[in-house]
């Protein structure tokens, strides 16, 4: 076989190299980084020691500030300094006032329906405001890796529907962050404690972090991570126990006057630090003086207690419903993980022990947890545990429906089945002579579309009349593993076609993407031209790395000598584009080498599935039948 | 060469005998052997091809699962493969009977907010609707390996009337337990 031989000198596969690759946690208070280093997962700290990076940025008169010291001029320059952005991620304009956050920015009244923040930097959305706080990230990793990353592992709350889940991709290719997968912050906590431990069974995952509250109900087996069900509230945290002490205080100083942003800070600050003491102390005094205000009392354990109850008690209804949806009983569950600051509230530890009627776990830091499993599943993802038999399965958090006549919501895929999932659904015309049909498409378990959040529109057009009934229209609803959806319809009669990626309206477009990325971008053209070289002969390398393996495993068993020689030779033609200079010669050159081996692969694939079922013992058969 | 999986019907996808009666437990297993084959983590860093044909092949497994383990699905399932479409929405034949019993637990169930425990009223109906699925469930199975397709179609369709019916229940105790808390 003289395919195999071919190999140029200093081409022999290089010994297993470890890919460097991170785990992000984006949270809505705090962010964190973290990567397994010599076998073991930790947080990375910045060069101040800090592992916690608040999710803080401010535009200053002098560039972008992020982190502490954004933090550190909230107080000064409110409208500059933006705090818990997440909230905002994939929301439209028209959400705003639905979120309950006495919001200090002022919002640019624009064309488009993604809101945006004015600062002095001009008008910022929430994906370029989170992508700055990922690149923050991304440098620290960097600079205590020594590397480039090959990518990263994002977390994001269960909950997030699809826009939500499109905007933080949008951040991360904004930041120039590859993205190996976005994970459930739930799942994430359970990869850190699961590894750890080698835990079976049912477990719920607890994670009330500053802006959201998650809760998951996940089944852990033979190193497969099954989400069951989730549930929660992408607007409930620890920041509004901060709210309802501020309100509180706000209340007792018998102030009339509407609370300038400063004041407010002011407030919730004092807030969070009191709530903060009283998860070690029973009492504490507080003080708060600015400009012409001025409070000064106490503030005891129980009376936070009360001030913070009816906000608890909404996340154990949410544990409740998701237990149903789980169909598991509170007896079943063997641990609940508990993730989030926000569960050093003993208040929180206290009610939910008391719901689940055991000790909630907490020997992981909850601030960290999450980034820790990120990491753990970006080491995997990178391909540094080839042998690891880990695998993640998760499910879509809310309901996908499309709009029918009547303005219902008709439910294609429901929520908490397993993705990635496709489903189809047949509609019909209903007026003689329709050429044209509307699809939009909604998320929510309402049953009216206007209760439920839109996602997309699009028309299937041109098809040709037919009597009402008559035309076949098959919409065919694609999520993938990181639940994103396709939408695409067709009239079967006809075979007219029309396809959107569902990057909602409150998403980036690709082009408006790519517009700031070359705005961001101060490289010299010959920069980046020698950049994308590079990128397509480490890619070309792959190629045929990849295919020589894989031609050693199966090629003679799978492939007839034609097909061999067709593939040989645009192997052949890809080491010799790879020698030249010209990425796109280069680029075209991969690309036939993966025409040619299409049939192939298709192959592959299938018969890596009959592996997979293969050596099922008699015995098993067996005793089967004797059910 | 190889057959491709896309191909093959759920249960020989699952590699388990074609019945109404299947062990959960290896499906569940077999579920798992199959998604650690084909999951797109798997794949992270391969051709855009292999990262389409594993999607499309873990889609189809979970389409699998999902009808495996759910027996009404299951059962349509079945009987799709007999070559019987259930056209659901024009055939609403019905014993009388059963109607009946449906209307009586209907009107049950809209008075049960004014009972003294509407919770436990509420789990009391559970209970009895997960009994009759169960006792639908088995007469399916030997409508079923009997070939009687028709009473099996029949069958079918009442267990869809018992989902909605615990579809309703669950709304509503999530409703009664809104208004609790």
């Amino acid at each position: 076989m003289a395919l195999l031989q071919i190999s140029e000198p200093g081409q022999t596969t290089a010994p297993h190299q470890h890919k460097l690759a991170v785990g992000i946690d984006l949270g809505t208070t705090n962010s964190l980084v973290a990567s397994v280093r010599s076998g073991e997962a930790q947080t990375l700290a910045d060069i101040n020691g800090d592992h916690i990076l608040p999710s803080v940025v401010r535009y200053a008169e002098q560039g972008i500030e992020v982190g502490q010291a954004a933090i550190e001029h909230a107080v000064i320059d409110p409208s500059n300094t933006i705090v818990s952005i997440k909230r905002l991620m994939g929301r439209a304009a028209t959400d705003l006032k639905s979120l309950r956050q006495s919001s200090p920015y002022e919002f640019s009244i624009s064309e488009s329906v993604v809101p945006k923040i004015k600062t002095r930097a001009g008008d910022v959305s929430a994906v370029e405001v989170s992508s700055e706080i990922l690149k923050s990230l991304k440098t620290r990793a960097i600079e205590t890796l020594g590397d480039e990353l090959v990518g990263a592992v994002i977390t994001v709350p269960a909950y997030f529907d699809d826009a939500q889940r499109q905007a933080t991709k949008d951040a991360a290719r904004l930041a120039e962050l590859n993205v190996l997968r976005l994970l459930n912050e739930p799942t994430a906590a359970a990869v850190a404690y699961g590894l750890d431990t080698g835990q079976e069974g049912v477990i719920a995952i607890y994670d009330l972090g500053g802006g959201t509250f998650d809760v998951s109900i996940l089944r852990l087996k033979q190193g497969v991570f099954e989400v069951l069900a989730t549930g929660g509230d992408s607007a409930l945290g620890g920041d509004d126990f901060d709210h309802a002490i501020a309100d509180w205080m706000l209340q007792q100083s018998g102030c009339k006057k509407i609370p300038t942003p400063s004041l407010v800070r002011l407030l919730m600050r004092e807030a969070r630090s009191a709530k903060e003491q009283l998860a070690s102390v029973t009492e504490v005094n507080v003080k708060v003086e600015l400009d012409d205000f001025a409070w000064q009392g106490e503030l005891t354990r129980s009376q936070m207690q009360a001030l913070i109850e009816p906000l608890i008690k909404k996340t154990i209804m949410a544990c409740r419903r998701s237990l149903r949806d789980a169909d598991v009983a509170v007896e079943d569950v063997l641990e609940v993980v508990m993730v989030g600051g926000s569960t050093r509230t003993l208040a929180v530890r206290e009610m939910v022990g008391e719901f689940f009627r055991r000790e909630p776990l907490v020997s992981i830091d909850p601030d960290k947890v999450v980034a820790i499993g990120a990491a753990l599943q970006a080491d995997v993802l990178a391909g540094n545990k080839p042998d690891d038999e880990m695998l993640l399965l998760d499910v879509i958090p809310l309901s996908l429906g499309i709009e029918t006549m009547g303005g219902l919501a008709e439910k294609i895929i429901y929520r908490n089945t397993p993705i990635p999932v496709a489903k189809a659904q047949d509609f019909t015309t209903y007026k003689d002579g329709q050429t044209a049909m509307a699809v939009h498409v909604v998320q929510g378990e309402r049953e009216l579309v206007d209760d439920c959040r839109s996602l997309a529109r699009f028309d299937l057009r041109g098809f040709p009349p037919h009597v009402a009934g008559a035309a076949r229209i098959r919409v065919t609803y694609q999520v993938d593993a990181d639940g994103l959806l396709t939408v695409s319809a067709c009239e079967e009669n006809s075979g007219v076609e029309a396809s959107v990626d569902v990057k909602p309206s409150y998403g980036l477009t690709d082009s408006e993407i790519e517009t700031m990325l070359r705005d961001s971008m101060d490289h010299a053209e010959d920069d980046m031209h020698s950049r994308m070289l590079r990128e397509q002969q480490v890619e070309a390398d792959r190629v045929v790395e990849a295919l020589d393996a894989a031609l050693q495993v199966d090629g003679d068993e799978l492939l007839s000598e034609d097909e061999k020689a067709n593939i040989a030779q645009a192997r052949n033609q890809l080491i010799e584009a790879k020698a030249g200079d010209d990425s796109e010669i280069i680029k075209a050159a991969i690309k036939q080498v993966e025409d040619a081996c299409a049939d192939y692969v298709a192959r592959r694939m299938n018969s890596n599935i009959r592996n997979a079922m293969q050596g099922h013992s008699v015995e098993e058969y067996a005793g089967n039948e004797q059910e | 060469m190889t057959t491709d999986i896309l191909t093959q019907n759920f249960f020989e996808l699952f590699d388990v005998p074609v019945s109404f009666e299947v062990d959960l437990d290896l499906v569940q297993q077999r579920y798992r052997e199959l998604q650690k084959a084909v999951h797109p983590d798997k794949f992270v860093s391969a051709s855009d091809q292999e990262k389409r044909i594993s999607m499309q092949q873990t889609s189809w497994i979970n389409e699998a699962f999902n009808a495996l383990r759910q027996p009404v699905e299951r059962a349509i399932y079945l009987l799709k493969l007999k070559g019987v479409d259930l056209n659901l929405e024009n055939e609403t034949t019905m014993d009388a009977m059963f109607l009946m019993e449906q209307m009586e637990m209907r009107e049950a169930l809209s008075d049960v907010q004014s009972k003294d425990d509407p919770l436990a009223a509420l789990d009391d109906f559970s209970v009895q609707i997960k009994n009759k699925m169960q006792a639908m469930a088995a007469n399916f199975s030997i409508a079923y390996e009997d070939d009687q397709l028709d009473d099996a179609k029949e069958l079918i369709r009442k267990m869809q009337f018992m989902q909605k019916a615990r579809k309703e229940v669950d709304e509503l105790t999530a409703k009664i337990e809104d208004e609790l808390f």
